[in-house]
């Protein structure tokens, strides 16, 4: 450790300096103008005006409920793929598990396009639908909340598998073999040794995944379409459309305090994690 | 047991199987449609030809965005290391006063959607100071950066020794010379994990740069979205395919020669 304190701060402080300037200040004046009444006062008027407005209480619940489902379904898919992932050879292991990250190095465009071939009315869906006889005209599944759903799922589900395989190979090599032993069956096996033992990386996995889908903005542009929005893409569409500054720094202000909470809370499992290892 | 081990070797191979299909197999199926020799975008693609990734090459809006893509994720990126590695250094070897309070601030950019970071620079900083988009794109992707170049240089000094460039200072180096000579050498790796790393984020983030946008200036996703919007041809299929192989190719060339993963 060096001690010299104006070298330090030298060499720290361009950083900090140009962060502070470019990124904290602006953002916080953003947030503080949806406080701001037109005398120069204090209020939170625009957010009960957000909230009366029925459009955007359906695009505020419509991101809460897709951010939840895409969460709890990654973690099922999640836990399957992790246990199949980590009883592999060594080998194999290494690759089937770079298969799993590879998407994650794609262009998250080039990843939503992909679904407007699959979903699209003249898409594979449909053409298989069709071709099975199971509807006679082409479903509209483009432009929808289950569009949405299936690109945020293939979009943030390799984080939840990766965050899940290095809890599962974290845990006690013995744990499920004993729990057998002892009688319990395999829902038992999940519920009352794997999902404790693992639950930190769950709390990982579903942060990553649940702040992933509620700050989602390309894949509701693109496979929401203008009609089914997300919080994003109403923020976008007050500022290029409406020109609504006000209603955009609310839109921020939501989006900042749901990213923060979800934050502190993987922040507080880690650290209770922390705790644990300097214990034993 | 025996019905159990059964039920387990058939369930790993399937839900394997399904689990990638889905992660894998829409990128397939664009790169197959882009070789489609139809006007619009298909799958199964009709016929073969190479027509839709000749045409990427010759879209004026996609050489221009590509240009400005890659000037900010190379000039972001470079910008954001020189900024960041300094403070990483400050960070891991210096009794800093207010050590947490910095690292907050230059990790920030990483925790807030980039849609507000976007706005929040073009009305308090575009507007205001008469800032050129160009710019303010720069500074826009130099911060969403800095975080990413913060973490990994820290990483990789946190488990170089600090006694070595004391060492050094001892016998007579320069704090500088030290660091040029004795720390720069044994991070280049990192620092090079953290360039790609920067470099990828960069070139492939959309909502930062979603309001800096003007005439003729506008990143490489930004105008692949809007031109979708209008034009229902294999092209950005095409192009999709193009960029998913180049950054598949450059994360697996760092993989190789720096291990890459071990930093990120």
């Amino acid at each position: 450790m060096f001690q010299n304190r104006a070298e330090a701060l030298a060499l720290a402080l361009p950083a900090a300096i140009f962060a502070a300037a470019v990124f904290l200040v602006p953002v916080i004046i953003l947030l503080s103008d949806g406080f701001r009444d037109p005398v120069g006062g204090w209020t939170i008027s625009a957010y009960t005006d957000f909230f009366s407005n029925s459009l955007n209480q359906t695009v505020f619940l419509r991101t809460l409920r897709l951010g939840a489902i895409v969460t709890v379904v990654s973690a099922v898919i999640g836990y399957a793929a992790a246990f199949a992932i980590v009883s592999l050879e060594p080998a194999t292991k290494g690759k089937i598990t770079g298969l799993v990250v590879l998407p994650l190095m794609i262009s998250p465009v080039a990843r939503t396009y992909a679904w407007i071939v699959i979903l699209g009315r003249t898409g594979i869906v449909n053409q298989a639908f069709q071709a099975l006889g199971i509807t006679d005209a082409p479903l509209r599944i483009l432009f929808s909340e289950t569009a949405i759903f299936i690109g945020l799922l293939q979009l943030f589900l390799p984080l939840m598998i990766i965050s899940l395989i290095s809890a599962l190979e974290n845990m006690p090599k013995d744990a499920i073999p004993a729990a057998r032993v002892l009688g319990a069956n395999w829902f038992q096996v999940f519920w009352k040794v794997v999902l404790p033992l693992t639950k930190e990386g769950l709390v990982i996995g579903g942060t990553l995944v649940f702040t992933g889908s509620l700050t989602a903005y390309i894949t509701p542009a693109i496979l929401g379409g203008s009609k089914v929005l997300m919080l994003e893409t109403l923020m976008y569409q007050q500022v290029s459309v409406s020109g609504n500054f006000v209603a955009a720094s609310v839109i921020a202000f939501i989006l900042i305090v749901m990213s923060f909470a979800a934050n502190i809370l993987l922040k507080r499992v880690a650290t209770a994690r922390n705790k644990v290892r300097s214990q034993g | 047991m025996n019905s159990n081990t059964l039920a387990r070797s058939l369930f790993i191979p399937i839900i394997l199987f399904l689990v990638i299909a889905f992660l894998i197999g829409p990128f397939l199926i664009i790169v197959a449609a882009s070789f489609s020799a139809g006007d619009t975008l298909a799958f199964p693609p009709q016929g073969f030809s190479l027509r839709w990734i000749a045409k990427v090459f010759t879209v004026e809006s996609f050489r221009a965005s590509f240009g400005m893509s890659l000037f900010l994720a190379i000039g972001g990126t470079a910008a954001a290391l020189v900024l960041g590695i300094p403070a990483s250094y400050a960070l891991s070897r210096y009794k800093l006063p207010g050590a947490e309070v910095i690292r907050t601030v230059v990790s920030a950019p990483i925790i807030v959607p980039g849609i507000i970071v976007g706005l929040a620079l073009l009305r308090y900083i575009v507007v205001p100071f008469q800032v050129g988009i160009t710019l303010a794109l720069f500074l826009a992707h130099t911060a969403l950066v800095l975080p990413y170049a913060v973490r990994v240089v820290s990483a990789s000094l946190d488990n170089l020794r600090s006694d070595i460039e004391e060492a050094a200072v001892l016998l007579g180096s320069s704090r500088t010379g030290a660091f040029f000579r004795v720390v720069m050498p044994n991070i280049r790796g990192g620092i090079l994990s953290a360039f790609i790393l920067g470099f990828v984020t960069s070139f492939n983030q959309v909502p930062v740069s979603l309001f800096l946008s003007g005439p003729g200036v506008r990143t490489l996703p930004v105008d692949m979205i809007a031109y979708m919007e209008i034009v229902f041809d294999p092209s950005v299929a095409a192009l999709s395919a193009l960029l998913a192989f180049l950054s598949i190719g450059i994360v697996f060339a760092a993989e190789r020669f720096l291990g890459f993963s071990r930093y990120v």
